[in-house]
């Protein structure tokens, strides 16, 4: 897939291929595979009037965006104007967003064409893309598994072709975990990079918007149109702009040091491991100093993170009341949301607060500290991004087997470091993602590592 | 899924289904309540040997900053986006402001 939308990009920008041809293109796709995959909610019927209105554009000689002519895949709990963002649940199922995203505005800046709205876990409870109150998405690449989630209709539909690029977020794991199980690429940008403005959220201090994509060029090109600080945000880091794509030119990691830790091997079945592995290897070949670092704690990291998460889900949730928009949700949503909402109101009482949330913010600090910490030694930490192969839709989980699946992403946001993955290989034809880890705002070595490898797997 | 609402409008045709109904919405409230209990309980299990330590609110310190008051948007802007979010409100008034009802639960 390595080129795919580079080469798009630049049929795009030099007239062979037109916005309302790609667009057209796009839509046909969806209408044929939707029905089997059920990775969009809704399709955003302005989209050929908006390519047109971009070839009008061009025509009078004005700038092409970085994202002209894209067709670009939204997940349902960014608002887009005029599209509902039903987070994939009932609660919402109505409410047609009356303003843009922050990430959407940005994004039709530039040009990108949105498409539709894809599917998700409901509210982003889920780590397998069975949650949606708009029924589960499939697995395109590998069929009759789950596709991971909570992104699942963003990597679902970039796996199957239906668009070009698409946003998605990442809380626990929320775009990497689709990404490996779809054999696509994804990133989780570093907290406070990308403006969460206009996000439904699930754990505001967790949240982060990113890119799902065919290529590591496609998730840097989208990376690069919404990163950056907005003015009308209060968490946010001080970067004015960032830029991805220049640097990506003729890309060497030789001498780069790259951290691999024997704690990811405890926790991950050896079929994983062993593709892993290879891809370890794949990079020392390129030149990497491969380096043991030790996270002793990561596999505390996932109570403590649902925990977090619960709290803040709770707290988020107390605007569906139904009074303003949409319907009471609780007496609307799936398990996984009524779990994590009483979970959440439970720990939130004054007598457990410091038993429990305060701690698992303690255990928050243990994790980021020991992440900092190899990060200080080497430049990036590569390893599984899923501990698991996808299973079976429609097998029956434990709340704590389903919660396993997010083993190895956690640590990322509790920590508020990037992550990117990029498809390693396969077991029995199902995708395995490399996860590589950076520091806070060290997004270009993930990708240079992550484009690097591709160029050779 | 099971909601309450639907099967209490059936009651004069089917009161052994609102029943059943009832029962199930019950079972499924503390078999979810059990399971939200078990990542609190691992947590504690998992925690019990770990220091102390200062808690983080969010990862970074410095991202809680006063933000500086950004210009207002026209009066246009501010017209349109209202005629917008009317469209999505549950109910108003003849002035076009939002009406809300005592939520159900506080009656």
């Amino acid at each position: 897939m390595g080129e795919v939308t580079k080469a798009k990009r630049e049929l795009l920008l030099n007239g062979e291929l037109s916005p309302v041809e790609n667009v057209r293109r796009a839509l046909e796709r969806i209408s044929k595979l939707n029905s089997k995959i059920n990775a969009f909610i809704e399709v955003n019927n302005g989209a050929v009037a908006q390519a047109e209105a971009l070839e009008r554009k061009l025509k009078r000689g004005k700038r092409a965006g970085k994202l002209a002519g894209l067709a670009i895949g939204i997940k349902s709990n960014i608002n887009v104007n005029g599209l509902r963002a039903t987070c994939a649940s009932r609660t919402l199922e109505d409410y047609v967003a009356a303003y843009d995203a922050e990430v959407v505005r940005r994004v039709l800046a530039e040009d990108g064409i949105i498409v539709g709205m894809n599917n998700m876990d409901e509210f982003a409870c889920g780590s397998s893309g069975e949650t949606s109150a708009f029924g589960v998405t499939d697995n395109p690449t590998a069929p009759g598994r789950i596709p991971g989630g909570s992104s699942s209709g963003g990597g679902a539909a970039i796996a199957a072709g239906m668009c070009d690029l698409c946003l998605g977020t990442d809380t626990g794991g929320s775009i990497r975990n689709p990404a490996s199980h779809c054999g696509v690429v994804g990133v989780k940008p570093t907290y406070g990079l990308v403006p969460r403005q206009g996000l439904i959220d699930l754990g505001m201090s967790l949240d982060q918007i990113g890119p799902i994509a065919p290529d590591v060029y496609g998730a840097a090109l989208l990376l690069e149109v919404i990163a950056g600080k907005n003015l009308n945000e209060s968490v946010m880091l001080d970067v004015l702009k960032a830029s991805y794509i220049d640097k990506l030119d003729g890309v060497d990691i030789k001498g780069m040091k790259v951290g691999v830790s024997p704690q990811f091997t405890e926790i991950t079945d050896s079929a994983v491991m062993n593709v892993i592995d290879k891809s370890i290897e794949a990079l020392r070949d390129l030149g990497a100093k491969i380096v043991d670092v030790e996270l002793p704690h990561i596999e505390e990291a996932m109570p403590a993170y649902y925990l977090i998460v619960s709290v803040e889900f709770f707290s988020a949730t107390r605007k569906f009341d139904g009074r303003k928009y949409g319907k009471r949700i609780e007496d609307v949503c799936g398990d996984e949301v009524l779990r994590r909402i009483l979970r959440g109101r439970y720990i939130s009482q004054k007598e457990y607060r410091g038993k429990y949330y305060q701690r698992a913010l303690q255990v928050r600090t243990i994790i980021r500290r020991e992440l900092m910490a190899a990060l200080k030694k080497v430049d990036v930490i590569v390893g599984p991004t899923v501990p698991k192969l996808p299973h079976k839709l429609g097998t029956k989980l434990a709340p704590m087997e389903m919660y396993a699946y997010d083993y190895l992403t956690i640590p990322a946001n509790l920590a508020g470091i990037c992550g990117g993955v990029v498809k390693a290989g396969e077991v029995d034809g199902i995708p395995i993602g490399l996860q590589v880890q950076g520091k806070v705002l060290g997004e270009e070595q993930v990708l240079r590592v992550m484009l690097a490898f591709e160029a050779v797997s | 899924m099971f909601q309450i609402g639907h099967h209490t409008k059936l009651f004069s045709y089917a009161r052994a289904d609102v029943d059943t109904g009832l029962k199930m919405a019950e079972e499924r409230q503390k078999e979810i309540e059990r399971s939200a209990e078990e990542i609190v309980e691992s947590f504690v299990k998992a925690a019990e040997d770990l220091p102390s330590e200062r808690e983080m609110y969010y990862s970074q310190e410095e991202y809680n900053v006063v933000r500086p008051d950004g210009k207002p948007s026209s009066i246009d802007e501010r017209a349109e986006f209202r005629k917008r979010f009317i469209k999505i409100m549950p109910a108003k008034d003849e002035d076009g402001n939002l009406r809300v009802e005592v939520a159900k639960w506080v009656k």
